[in-house]
């Protein structure tokens, strides 16, 4: 029997519970790392990666085959972490207010920067923490755009089909959050 | 120089420009000290991200996948009520009976199909009475009998 992606995907639309176990332990760890990457929230990103199969259980027979399967279920994926963020959008402002300055910076962040050495070891953590600071600090799609880009490799046009845009948007939200990262680099 | 290739740079990093495109950026590149600086600070900014991706932080599998397990069986048992097979079937009666009345505007208006159907009956009966015509035949005998019997009965009652 056929075990790829694709073809698992067809026998959990018609409700094979072998095939559907199968493809949770591909992609549990995948959509676990994404779901975190996105959210910076262990209990948001446990919600929304179980949410993710769920759908893929309950909405596998509308896979067309079209797009590799991986793509398909990163954009159920990755919908789910924009929705999860709309939906606390309100939330997440009133909580940086109780502990963060108007800018999206912590306490800890508001500190004085120590001076950049670039053969220190620590300085290079920090810069990189940092980075990873602003990458949380940006808008949802172009964290979503650089997360996809970075950490799952895939192409301007992987991404594309991900979050159902052109390339071309995919090419402006890389561009501007590499611009906002860069600038946040040269800041320290 | 007009026209800086902003967003192409790092399509060109990656190398997933077409040719043509490729050609062109290069050919600015060349050109322009400010997008080759640019190039230079993306490249190094995508290496870096690249190599240090935070982990995530430890997850307890079997925890996760349990309550996948619950999540998923809770949904199909919110869901049981109209996924069974008999209401679905009876939903889709009543659907189907309720555009029947709204297509066909109710049974107070008589269809083509309607009067078909009274017609087929009417032929049915007619049938059944040819099949026993020698009854109806005697029947009929029977009722002018009847009739020339009381012919005088009904003169008499004219002329008075």
């Amino acid at each position: 029997m056929e075990n790829s992606d694709e073809a698992l995907c067809r026998r959990v639309a018609e409700r094979d519970e072998a095939a559907f176990d199968l493809l949770v332990e591909r992609y549990r760890e995948r959509a676990w790392r994404l779901a975190w990457s996105i959210l910076r929230d262990a209990e948001a990103a446990r919600d929304v990666s179980q949410d993710a199969f769920i759908r893929l259980y309950e909405a596998a027979g509308s896979f067309a085959g079209r797009a590799r399967f991986s793509t398909w279920f990163y954009r159920l994926l990755v919908n789910r972490c924009l929705d999860h963020r709309r939906r606390n959008r309100w939330w997440r402002l009133w909580a940086r207010d109780e502990g963060e300055a108007p800018g999206g910076e912590t306490l800890l962040e508001r500190q004085p920067a120590p001076a950049y050495d670039p053969g220190d070891a620590l300085s290079r953590e920090q810069a990189v923490s940092a980075l990873w600071a602003a990458v949380d600090r940006l808008p949802p799609r172009q964290r979503a755009v650089v997360t996809l880009q970075a950490q799952e490799e895939l192409s301007t046009a992987e991404i594309a089909d991900v979050l159902k845009c052109s390339q071309a948007t995919v090419r402006v939200h890389l561009h501007r959050a590499l611009k906002t990262l860069r600038r946040t680099l040269e800041k320290r | 120089m007009a026209d800086h290739p902003k967003t192409d740079l790092v399509p060109y990093l990656r190398g997933e420009l077409a040719p043509a495109d490729r050609a062109r950026v290069a050919r600015h590149l060349e050109g322009c000290p400010e997008c080759r600086e640019d190039a230079a600070a993306l490249h190094g900014l995508i290496e870096t991200l690249g190599r240090s991706v935070p982990p995530p932080p430890a997850i307890h599998w079997g925890r996760w996948r349990a309550e996948l397990t619950a999540r998923r069986d809770a949904r199909r048992g919110r869901h049981a009520w109209w996924w069974r097979p008999v209401p679905l079937a009876l939903s889709a009666s009543l659907a189907g009976a309720l555009l029947v009345l709204v297509v066909l505007g109710g049974p107070g208006t008589p269809t083509g199909n309607d009067l078909a159907v009274v017609e087929q009956t009417l032929l049915g009966r007619r049938l059944e009475l040819l099949r026993q015509l020698s009854v109806v035949e005697r029947l009929e005998l029977l009722e002018d009998l009847d009739i020339i019997r009381q012919l005088d009965r009904l003169a008499a009652a004219s002329e008075g």
